[in-house]
């Protein structure tokens, strides 16, 4: 079935080119779609091995490559902030050959926190589509006199400038999400960077700093033995995990969302029929139940959308993370 | 209590010593140490790179697989820096020093059966510890807070000023430059780059691989290869062998060695900012000051191979305290370890212990396995690796350097890498010449970042108020340990000075 089709595009896209009816570069996409992927597929992930990116990208990996045909091969390029592996993305070869995993990080606070990137998020990539989603957690160390957002804030107003909070680095999620919430509450808890969510996590269970803006996986095994109180969520419903834990939004800050979405990019020039192959195996993959459990177990959530919806996304949150990146006075250089 | 320890050893071991799971313990400390002694290829490359072959086993497999890879990459490392003078991993930098002098002596053998044997018995002393105090000294450690961990460093870095045993001018102006060498990157605080002239590959600072192998393997190859007349003394074949085992001296020398070095190390791995590299060194500082011929320090001293592997691995045990009870990785190894564990969907953290315990004591009691099975493996392999060294360094050198190229690119993927390591190289090759002692530098590299995030990181949290280091007790004990043991440095000297003066008098 598959090769009477080839063969008949084959037939047709010859004698229409021949005829001149459409140009040659609309008969190398059909032909591409249908041969795509003609050796195995390089996904660059722009962390480490073994971090929470990584994870989520080699358990969606190893299923694309089964259903592709073809092997796809994670591809650790870390360091900069994700900035040097999505480098290197946005210039691999436009053919759907290599892939990117990119995320909140890569696409949205690196470009607009670093004064200068080596690559343009919007301009320099096709999104795919999102495959998964991470919530961000505040909590706070068990001796802090709060059990709820509203308590907290009021104790934090009640003796500005002395509070302190951790963040997994200058320029991560952690902290504008707490900036944020610094902003809309009117509050002011002081920054104090970690290298890394782990380092974070043992500061507010050490009682070193009060509270934490925290992703999920790295805090949520905390909160639920009892070592780190969990009073809000960053997104905008409730987590399956803590279903008693309040959003902020609800907590009194309505419309305010922090998490980080993980999704795949191919290379400005991927041919359009490879992109909606990619897309609709990837949105099966990661609305799969399966899938659905193993993100669950990494404290992730599946979440798809289109290519559209994705750009959209992308500009929105520049907007939006960019303002509170101004207005905290973050710059990467 | 007693009994609950009992039986979760016996949890433990029941789960360890199933066939499959001790097979996979050995493939990963056989694996482990093959890679091990490749030069440039520590464990975290090892880690990373065997990471996705755990994928398909279960959960207690996997994590006793990659523990394995862990110690014999780490042993594989000391294997290297003994015998070439490649230091595997940051803390077997110590071990180069009467690690190599040794076998140039001919003694590769015994140096290292010690390391085999010291790396044994701390890692039994850690596995216990490990299993009877854990969680609680778990607690402990997160009472360190930045103050704490800075007061911490200035000891361990005052102590790494007697390691060197050229002049103390010398040492200082190296730890400056290790300082500085340090300071490369970005900045944790403000998130500027530092010293990167641009380069992206240096946003995240120099790694200790690029710095170690070419201030040591790359060096000592260039010095090695500079005088054409002199082919026969870089051939350590042309060095008697002088028996593989240690001699019962030997034996009783390195004893205390290693009882202080395993404590040493138990100290500084339980806390999850201290770490293999700061006891190895401190092990070593401790054993030159307490020796009665600090001199022989350096110039291949046994003591100096037993002190160092001791702690090292006694740390590397410990450092599971925190990484599995709080979930709080120890470094970039146990990052990935904690990644493995994540990947089987097993969120690390203290339920670990009570949700899961056969993975629990079962990793402890591997962990007890790995270390017999590396002294068992490692013990025969000696003879083979000093028939390594009858290689022709003509056939040996360009293979080492290929594999240093291999290990330092393999790192972070990145050409820029290799050629940092060829000026490091040049660097060393200088400093050889100097005689400059290159191993204060790379402590000072390693500790400086460290030092300087934590100073920051405690006056930021004190609002800039540096009275916090003397008022909290942890910080202020550090500090008055560590002039004591500026003063214990300055009053030898004067005290030999004196004693000259007064053999001199009496002379007269």
């Amino acid at each position: 079935m598959r090769i009477n089709n080839k063969i008949a595009g084959v037939v047709a896209g010859s004698l229409l080119v021949a005829a001149g009816v459409i140009p040659a570069s609309g008969f190398a996409q059909t032909s591409i779609a249908q041969t795509y992927p003609t050796k195995p597929v390089r996904l660059i992930v722009a962390f480490p091995a073994g971090g929470s990116t990584d994870i989520i990208a080699r358990l969606v990996a190893q299923r694309l490559g089964e259903k592709l045909g073809q092997q796809v091969i994670v591809d650790n390029r870390g360091g900069a902030g994700g900035t040097i592996g999505t480098e290197i993305a946005a210039k691999a070869t436009p053919d759907g050959h290599t892939l990117t995993m990119g995320t909140t990080s890569t696409h949205v606070i690196a470009p607009a926190a670093y004064a200068k990137v080596n690559y343009d998020p919007v301009k320099d990539f096709e999104p795919i589509t999102l495959v998964a989603s991470t919530p961000y957690l505040l909590v706070l160390h068990p001796g802090v006199k709060a059990n709820n957002l509203k308590e907290f804030v009021a104790l934090a107003k009640s003796q500005p400038g002395k509070l302190n909070y951790a963040s997994a680095g200058t320029g991560s999620t952690t902290q504008l999400a707490m900036e944020m919430l610094n902003r809309a509450a009117g509050m002011d808890i002081v920054h104090i960077p970690y290298g890394g969510n782990g380092p974070a996590g043992a500061a507010a269970l050490g009682g070193q700093v009060q509270a934490l803006f925290g992703s999920m996986p790295a805090v949520l095994p905390h909160a639920q033995a009892g070592r780190l109180r969990p009073i809000a969520v960053g997104t905008s419903k409730r987590s399956p995990a803590l279903p008693n834990v309040p959003t902020v939004a609800e907590s009194g800050y309505p419309g305010f969302e922090v998490s980080l979405w993980l999704g795949f990019f191919a290379p400005k020039g991927t041919p359009k029929p490879v992109l909606t192959r990619l897309q609709t195996e990837l949105t099966a993959i990661a609305n799969s139940p399966e899938m659905g459990a193993q993100f669950e177990k990494n404290g992730a959530s599946s979440l798809t959308n289109t290519p559209a919806e994705m750009m959209a996304l992308m500009k929105s949150e520049l907007d939006k993370y960019g303002k509170v990146i101004k207005a905290a006075g973050i710059v990467l250089k | 209590m007693e009994t609950d320890i009992i039986s979760n050893l016996a949890l433990g071991f029941s789960t360890a010593v199933s066939p499959i799971n001790l097979f996979y313990c050995f493939i990963g400390v056989l694996v482990g140490t093959l890679i091990g002694v490749l030069p440039g290829i520590g464990p975290v490359a090892a880690v990373a790179m065997l990471l996705p072959l755990t994928f398909n086993l279960d959960a207690v497999g996997a994590i006793i697989m990659l523990s394995g890879i862990y110690y014999g990459t780490q042993y594989g490392g000391s294997t290297t820096a003994i015998l070439v003078n490649l230091p595997g991993e940051s803390a077997s930098v110590v071990t180069c020093m009467d690690g190599y002098a040794m076998a140039r002596q001919g003694r590769a053998g015994p140096a290292l059966a010690i390391a085999a044997i010291g790396s044994f018995f701390a890692g039994t002393v850690g596995t216990i510890l490990v299993a009877l105090v854990g969680p609680p000294l778990a607690e402990i450690a997160l009472k360190f807070g930045a103050p704490e961990y800075f007061s911490l460093m200035v000891m361990a870095l005052i102590a790494a000023a007697v390691l060197a045993h050229g002049g103390m001018l010398k040492t200082i102006c190296m730890i400056v430059l290790g300082l500085l060498v340090g300071i490369v990157g970005t900045d944790v605080n403000s998130g500027m780059s530092r010293f990167t002239f641009g380069a992206s590959g240096l946003a995240d600072g120099l790694s200790f691989v690029v710095v170690a192998m070419g201030l040591f393997g790359f060096a000592e190859i260039l010095s090695n290869l500079q005088d054409k007349a002199d082919t026969a003394s870089r051939d350590i074949l042309n060095q008697k062998i002088t028996g593989l085992m240690p001699t019962a001296k030997d034996m009783k020398d390195s004893f205390g060695a290693i009882l202080r070095g395993t404590a040493i190390g138990a100290f500084f791995g339980t806390l999850p900012g201290g770490g293999p590299t700061i006891s190895a060194f401190s092990a070593y500082a401790v054993e030159k000051k307490l020796a009665k011929n600090p001199e022989n320090f350096g110039k291949g001293d046994i003591r100096g191979v037993a002190a160092p592997e001791s702690a090292n691995n006694s740390a590397v045990q410990c450092a599971f305290i925190t990484t599995l009870t709080l979930g709080i990785p120890h470094g970039a190894t146990m990052a990935l370890l904690l990644g493995a564990l994540t990947i089987q969907g097993i969120a690390p953290g203290p339920q670990v212990m009570t949700q899961r315990p056969d993975l629990f004591w079962g990793l402890i009691a591997s962990m007890w396995i790995g270390n017999a099975m590396l002294v068992i493996l490692n013990l025969p392999l000696v003879g083979l690796w000093i028939k390594l060294l009858k290689v022709p360094y003509r056939f040996l050198y360009p293979a080492i350097m290929v594999f240093m190229a291999i290990g330092v690119y393999s790192v972070n993927n990145l050409d820029l890498d290799i050629y940092m390591t060829i000026l490091f190289g040049v660097l060393g090759y200088i400093f050889m010449k100097l005689k400059c002692e290159p191993a204060p530098l790379i402590l000072a590299f390693v500790l400086g970042p460290l030092m300087e995030e934590n100073l920051r990181r405690a006056l930021l949290i004190s609002r800039g108020d540096p009275t916090v280091f003397i008022t909290r007790p942890i910080s202020a004990a550090f500090l008055v340990a560590t002039a004591l043991l500026l003063a214990f440095m300055i009053v030898p000297s004067f005290r030999k000075k004196r004693e000259e003066a007064v053999a001199e008098s009496a002379v007269l």
